[in-house]
């Protein structure tokens, strides 16, 4: 795996603001990173910083060897920055076809590839349209499709789904996964159980603050856990988990959500919690294996 | 800079003013504006100027103004079109250009521009975009007055074309330093509006403090250079060298540009 993005030291200050605060990181090439945190936390700031729209106060950031925003970057790195639009006045893909032949396509590859890229978003019927004439989802659409223009080998999308209904949401979700094997994607989104499904590595900001999660669960050697969610609240959940053999605690981490952890052993554990969920009459909604995503950025105990 | 992708993006200035419906609106306007300048001024200033009757009023009045010159031309609707457009051209060019980058940087548009072209590609790509319109609009309506002249006197023509290419280079140098004005204000203003209300305390307030620094400090005279436009009233009766009629506007291009690029380099979009 070869490092896309690395950064040392970074810091970011608007005025006496601090936005950013001493952060470190390293982005590979592979699965989606995700970005995440609350409002305010620096996420935009770090998508800008990267995108080169802004300069860091200190530190040093690297994408893919270059300084971001230099020339060795044009059609590497895509982006779609949080609330940017296209140009009311022109089609949807005149804009396309003219961003691809500032990527270096001629006039009728850049017609090609902006009809591909409409297609990959389901705006294929709606090219020759100017962006006021579409629907908001559809715009955020066309703008996540000039992300796709060419072969780009990074894309960071900012919110990608905020706003878009949920068939669209999960299209574009879809869409990041399937060609996740072509460009490491960067999805920044308020969607935890959205980035769990498609992310490795999570980037935690909270007020400038980075840290590092994985999204398929944090596992020691010995101490494993599982997530429950039952579909209503039962009494005593938390002291009948705790009587199953091998387990070392059990916390309600949300309404009708348990964490239990355990010691691993030869017996499969899910397999008795599952009986125990059976015996006891709970219905449960999903387990899962290890810590939500969001349990592991929330709830840390 | 990339001269491939500079072109791109002054391509798309031209569409964006003949393809889209506020720009054809624009250039109606213009056109409206400049068939009564042909119709009345310049078509008239054939009788007018080479009448006896008033011949003597003109001379007075022309030379008073340092326009004798003109009046030595025997292509008059041209000596007229000059006149009008050397003042009108700079001032329309203040409005036409005044969104270069501003809306875009707005609207977020330029966000996704900078991830395919450096800013100094986008800033000179813009700016040469502005010029391609200006000289587009400069040379159809010297190529109105030529016409119109050529209908009142056939014969005039032939001299008439060299003088008219001359005029086209000097108006276009003109009206450069007034681009490079607006992209540099283009860098930190919020809006179109905004950069255009710059453009107009630039001039006016600008004005009366030089005039006031020099009148205190005369040796500060130089402090008028400054200025896009200073040369006009020299170059409008045909006096200014060519240190003056184009050294002085290219330079004052080059610097405003200079500084546009450092400013825009610098800021966050």
């Amino acid at each position: 795996m070869s490092s896309l993005i690395s950064a040392s030291g970074l810091s970011k200050n608007y005025g006496d603001k601090l936005a950013l605060d001493n952060i470190s990181f390293e982005i590979n090439e592979g699965a989606p990173v995700a970005l995440v945190g609350p409002n305010g936390a620096g996420k935009t700031t770090l998508f800008s910083l990267m995108c080169g729209y802004i300069f860091p106060s200190a530190g040093e950031l690297q994408i893919l060897g270059n300084k971001p925003g230099s020339r060795q970057l044009f059609g590497q790195l895509a982006a779609l920055p949080q609330d940017a639009q296209l140009d009311p006045r022109f089609s949807i893909s005149h804009q396309l076809t003219f961003y691809g032949q500032l990527q270096g396509l001629s006039k009728s590859e850049a017609n090609k590839e902006s009809e591909r890229v409409l297609e990959l978003v389901g705006l294929s019927d709606v090219l020759k349209q100017k962006p006021m004439d579409l629907s908001h989802g559809m715009r955020k659409r066309a703008t996540i499709a000039q992300a796709l223009l060419g072969k780009p080998r990074i894309v960071m999308l900012d919110e990608a789904t905020a706003g878009l209904d949920p068939i669209h949401a999960r299209e574009v979700r879809e869409l990041v996964s399937a060609l996740s094997s072509e460009a490491t994607f960067i999805l920044s989104s308020h969607d935890l159980s959205e980035l769990e499904r498609l992310c490795g590595q999570v980037l935690h900001l909270d007020q400038g603050v980075l840290t590092e999660h994985s999204a398929q669960s944090r596992v020691s050697d010995n101490t494993h856990f599982f997530t429950l969610q039952l579909n209503q609240s039962y009494p005593n959940v938390e002291q009948v988990l705790q009587q199953l053999q091998n387990v070392n605690r059990v916390y309600m981490s949300q309404s009708k959500e348990y964490v239990v952890e355990y010691q691993k052993s030869d017996s499969a554990f899910d397999i008795s919690l599952l009986e125990c969920c059976h015996e006891q009459g709970w219905q449960y909604r999903q387990l899962i294996n290890g810590h939500t995503l969001e349990n592991q950025i929330f709830h840390k105990r | 800079m990339h001269p491939k992708r500079v072109a791109h993006i002054a391509g798309f200035e031209l569409v964006r003013l003949f393809l889209t419906k506020r720009g054809l609106l624009s250039v109606g306007a213009f056109l409206i504006c400049w068939l009564l300048i042909l119709r009345y001024p310049i078509a008239e200033s054939g009788t007018l100027l080479s009448s006896t009757e008033f011949a003597g009023f003109f001379d007075s009045v022309f030379g008073a103004i340092g326009l004798s010159k003109l009046l030595t031309w025997a292509e008059s609707e041209l000596a007229v079109y000059w006149l009008i457009a050397l003042y009108s051209f700079p001032s329309f060019c203040l409005f036409l250009s005044s969104d270069q980058n501003v809306g875009d940087k707005q609207r977020g548009t330029l966000r996704f521009l900078t991830l395919r072209a450096s800013r100094s590609e986008i800033l000179f790509g813009r700016f040469l975009g502005q010029v391609l319109i200006l000289a587009l609009l400069i040379l159809f309506t010297l190529g109105a007055t030529l016409a119109v002249l050529s209908f009142r006197d056939p014969s005039l023509f032939a001299t008439a074309l060299p003088r008219s290419l001359s005029l086209f280079a000097y108006l276009l140098i003109s009206v450069l330093p007034f681009i490079a004005l607006m992209g540099f204000f283009n860098t930190f203003a919020g809006t179109a509006r905004s950069a255009f209300v710059f453009a107009v305390l630039f001039f006016a307030g600008g004005g009366i403090l030089v005039s006031l620094v020099v009148w205190q400090i005369p040796a500060l005279g130089f402090l008028n250079l400054a200025f896009p436009g200073y040369q006009l009233d020299q170059m409008a009766g045909q006096n200014a060298g060519a240190l003056l009629g184009i050294g002085l506007p290219l330079g004052q291009t080059f610097i405003l540009l200079l500084l546009a690029q450092r400013v825009f380099a610098r800021s966050a979009l």
